[in-house]
């Protein structure tokens, strides 16, 4: 168990390395449900740069269908925990 | 000085024909000039068609300069420009001693050289790039290949106002021989199929798989393309003391851009550009007869043109064909062809159709995208759109001199 949660943490921690990259922000400022597009200033072009980054990154591929849903850190773990297969 | 300014000479060098009369048959057929990518590898990528120029051989083509010193787009540039000039039966030389110049629009400028040359400064470092590759980088040298080319001494301007920069280039020519400043001008523009654009394009999810379908229900976006438009322009007292054909007289354009975003087109501000170039060409929009679209076949295009359309013209707008369908998107060079197509379908009673149209769209039940068949009919003014990134509009207006 205890080891689950450390793995969800540390994905949530990368993933919130990356949205702050894109979006020019410090990771701070991104909680886990704050939203990319009305809180951060994001538009539809650094969405697809959120996504391009993930995928590189676990070598997943998301459909980009998937990009209307992305709209918070939270959303985007559930995302790609999906298509990545991730256990945590 | 206020001169009626007319087009005399064509040079499309595009994936469905290079030269006046392939380009125009290939309309008229419907022709597809979308094949396998074949001037990179696109092993990896889930969408791998583009709309390449293969047939086009430089060589051929080119009476100055040398393929070798230039990059892909400039060539284009230049081959068109030779054929426009060819197409207008001016003596080359009667021309380069005059006040002639060119102005060619673009969007990725020499895309296949700096791919290169990025590709060789990883592998190899800044020290290893070929300088003389780097010579080729600068897009102001579309406009410059084209003077050289012709032996012009006037301006040549590289304008890279994206996907609308051909229109803003032939705006640009018909100033300058409407008031006077030059004679003869060479407008158009150019554009080559590389990675970065595919990779771009296919990121944002604007790329169709196998088939560009403007205006269709399923239309699901780009395939991207390339080649040289270039049309040959000058004062029609110039074209009639030579007894030139004249193809079309250009009536006037409008420009503006609104910057509301990077991507998204805005229906008001494309609804005024119409209604500035009406204005400009002195017409009124029911005078427009054909109506040659920006049509990129993406979701978002096609509905905010033809809802503008609907507002500028009424409820029934004259037919709105997209020629993206057959050549894919030029990006730089795309309302350089719209513009060749158009001002053939004043000069010889036709307007293309928009090919690959299966299902129409119930979003946009006003439109006659002209489909899949070319139609026999008068046109005595026809309207090229030409929208870009950005929110730049540029309309051009060419009418029928008789």
């Amino acid at each position: 168990m205890t080891q689950a949660v450390t793995q969800r943490e540390e994905h949530f921690e990368e993933l919130r390395e990356i949205a702050a990259e894109v979006l020019e922000i410090e990771p701070e400022e991104i909680t886990d449900t704050s939203l990319f597009a009305e809180d951060h200033e994001a538009d539809s072009l650094r969405a697809i740069e959120i996504l391009a980054r993930i995928e590189k990154k676990y070598k997943v591929d998301i459909p980009q269908s998937e990009l209307p849903k992305m709209v918070n850190l939270t959303a985007v773990y559930e995302i790609v925990k999906q298509h990545a297969n991730w256990q945590d | 000085m206020n001169r009626r300014v007319v087009i005399t000479g064509l040079g499309p060098v595009s994936s469905i024909g290079i030269g006046a009369r392939e380009f125009s048959a290939a309309l008229r057929a419907g022709r597809s000039g979308i094949s396998p990518i074949a001037s990179f590898d696109a092993a990896g990528f889930p969408h791998y068609m583009a709309g390449e120029v293969p047939a086009f051989d430089p060589k051929s083509i080119l009476q100055r300069i040398s393929p070798d010193a230039w990059g892909r787009t400039s060539q284009f540039a230049a081959s068109a420009a030779r054929l426009a000039v060819e197409d207008s039966g001016i003596d080359p030389t009667e021309l380069s001693a005059a006040r002639a110049g060119s102005s060619i629009g673009t969007t990725g400028g020499e895309s296949q050289v700096l791919e290169r040359l990025t590709g060789d400064s990883l592998t190899v470092g800044f020290a290893g790039v070929d300088r003389e590759l780097a010579r080729q980088v600068p897009a102001s040298r579309l406009a410059v290949a084209v003077n050289r080319e012709l032996g012009l001494t006037g301006e040549a301007i590289t304008l890279s106002t994206a996907c609308s920069a051909s229109n803003y280039a032939l705006g640009y020519a018909y100033d300058q021989i409407h008031t006077g400043d030059l004679d003869y001008m060479i407008a158009g523009g150019a554009d080559s199929v590389g990675r970065w654009s595919h990779a771009g394009f296919y990121r944002l999810g604007a790329l169709a798989e196998k088939a560009c379908a403007p205006f269709d229900r399923d239309r699901s976006g780009i395939i991207t393309g390339e080649g040289g438009a270039a049309l040959f322009l000058e004062s029609l007292e110039s074209a009639t003391a030579r007894g030139a054909r004249v193809y079309a007289e250009v009536l006037g354009y409008g420009l503006n851009c609104d910057a509301n975003h990077m991507v998204a087109p805005d229906p008001v501000s494309i609804a005024q550009c119409m209604r500035l170039a009406h204005r400009n060409a002195g017409i009124k929009a029911d005078e427009v007869d054909y109506i040659c679209a920006h049509g990129t076949g993406t979701p978002a295009n096609d509905a905010v043109e033809a809802k503008a359309a609907v507002e500028v013209f009424g409820e029934r707008p004259p037919p709105i064909s997209s020629i993206k369908s057959m050549l894919g998107h030029t990006m730089g060079a795309a309302s350089g062809f719209s513009a060749i197509a158009s001002v053939l379908g004043i000069a010889e009673s036709f307007i293309p159709p928009t090919i690959n149209f299966r299902n129409p769209d119930p979003q946009i039940p006003d439109i006659d995208p002209v489909p899949n068949v070319a139609r026999e009919m008068t046109v005595n003014i026809a309207q090229v759109n030409g929208f870009a990134f950005g929110g730049n509009n540029a309309i051009t207006i060419f009418g029928r001199y008789s």
